[in-house]
């Protein structure tokens, strides 16, 4: 036992392993796949202003927490490697789901390939690629595809080229908010 | 509700139960457990698909002899004008079915980064589904990132070969809080649990390591059953078979079919935490 035990803590092993067994939410189970179905409601202006209640209960995001550095640091010109990248990204989906309750978090390179996905739904990232091309700079879009559900479409500048952020948000965004998840991304994808 | 493995033939709706069969580290008999365990799924009477997703494609150099010149797996992620139908290989067993790795896994080896075919990967399941398979194995490659992670996304459940052995032993926290992880991204993932291999009863460190892993982990974590090194697995392998195929091989072969019976048990047990409808 001690060849195996003095390396590794047999009651951390021992709650990943629980957590494992442990049932998951059936909230979580029975949640549906958003897409376009009967429930799509169609496009809602860019600058779909929030309603007063949203307004109300808009609070500053939390900040994002650290993001280990990497080492050696990224150049401006070479690519981070995917597993630093899956890792940051990981970070910075977490923290969207706990402060925006975003879900199918998905991001594209600047050749539109996927290089982060929790949800597989290859029709939002199509129209994701073509959105994004479409509107060249001109910020963020936003798609009501049910009638609680946003699908909320972020290009960001990186040092590789322009990256695409898209989640699924209960609601839509108010403009400072998107300004604070674009910087975070940024940061994410290029981090100093 | 999901559906127990039972129910899965007499379904109005046909539904497929995906397995990951996947591991942290490689050289873990993770090739040798799938063919193995999809046989006796097959024999069984469940149309099996056994899937090589494995880049170095073992599944295919075991059982097939012609797989450097199939299409497989790997194409269809690669390229969705290729149907499923294309890829899919029938065995002597009419219940038994392959998908070879195919000619684009050395392009992907190591390329893909988690989450980048996920789509494909779901499509490619919901193909299967519609493909009238009751159970679809999927032989992984090593680690848990790239087209692992994506097919860990997807899959119903996942299966764990962990090697009898200190070092591997080692490798299980990062294993376990891979899987954690990942079942964030796929909540309905069933985690059935670690399968001992290649034991080697007349060797203290192997016996010594199966035993330290059976007092870590909680007992529904661990596969009663085990695989023991055996020179079987290699003759077996040699001729391209599966080892109950061989007439010395019905002891290894009792014990996947040991193995089969928990994993279906399992399932129906979980049936409340669980569904095998692909994504």
């Amino acid at each position: 036992m001690d060849s195996i035990n003095q390396w590794l803590d047999p009651s951390e092993v021992r709650h990943l392993a629980e957590r494992l067994l442990r049932p998951v939410s059936p909230a979580r189970l029975s949640s549906t796949h958003p897409g376009f179905d009967s429930s799509f409601v169609g496009f809602t202006p860019n600058d779909a202003k929030p309603t007063e209640q949203q307004l109300v209960t808009s609070t500053a995001p939390a900040p994002l927490p650290p993001i280990a550095s990497p080492s050696p640091s990224f150049s401006a010109t070479a690519a981070p490697s995917p597993s630093r990248v899956q890792e940051r990204m990981e970070i910075f989906r977490n923290w969207l789901s706990e402060n925006f309750q975003a879900t199918e978090v998905f991001l594209l390179d600047h050749e539109g390939k996927v290089i982060f996905d929790e949800g597989g739904h290859g029709r939002f990232h199509f129209m994701a690629r073509n959105l994004a091309l479409a509107s060249q700079g001109s910020g963020n879009i936003r798609i009501k595809i049910g009638p609680a559900t946003m699908l909320e479409i972020i290009p960001c500048e990186a040092p590789h080229g322009r990256i695409v952020l898209g989640a699924l948000f209960p609601t839509a965004l108010p403009a400072d908010h998107i300004d604070t998840i674009t910087e975070l991304l940024a940061q994410t994808a290029a981090p100093a | 509700m999901p559906l127990p493995i039972a129910s899965v033939k007499n379904s109005s709706k046909r539904r497929v139960i995906s397995i990951a069969i996947s591991s942290q580290k490689g050289g873990v008999g993770k090739t040798t457990l799938s063919i193995n365990l999809a046989h006796a799924f097959a024999r069984n009477g469940l149309n099996t698909l056994l899937v090589d997703a494995d880049p170095q494609g073992s599944v295919g150099l075991s059982l097939t002899r012609q797989s450097r010149q199939l299409p497989g797996f790997y194409d269809f992620l690669a390229d969705p004008s290729i149907p499923v139908e294309r890829l899919i290989v029938p065995t002597r067993l009419e219940t038994f079915s392959l998908v070879p790795a195919g000619q684009a896994s050395e392009y992907e080896a190591g390329n893909g980064s988690s989450g980048s075919h996920l789509a494909r990967v779901r499509s490619f399941l919901r193909s299967v589904a519609a493909r009238h398979y009751d159970i679809c194995l999927i032989d992984t490659a090593a680690g848990l990132f790239g087209v692992t992670n994506d097919i860990i996304a997807s899959s119903s459940a996942i299966m764990i070969p962990q090697q009898a052995e200190p070092l591997g032993i080692r490798s299980v926290p990062k294993l376990l809080e891979g899987l954690n992880r990942l079942r964030i991204i796929n909540p309905r993932l069933n985690v059935l649990g670690v399968c001992l291999t290649m034991i080697q009863h007349d060797l203290a460190e192997s016996t010594e390591a199966a035993s330290a892993l059976r007092q870590l982990l909680p007992e529904a974590m661990l596969f009663q059953a085990s695989i023991p090194r055996d020179e079987v697995f290699i003759r077996a392998s040699t001729k391209g078979l599966p080892v109950g195929v061989l007439e010395e091989g019905k002891d290894a072969e009792a014990v996947f079919d040991s193995l089969r019976a928990e994993i279906q048990a399992k399932l129906e047990i979980s049936r409340t935490t669980a569904t095998y409808l692909p994504h």
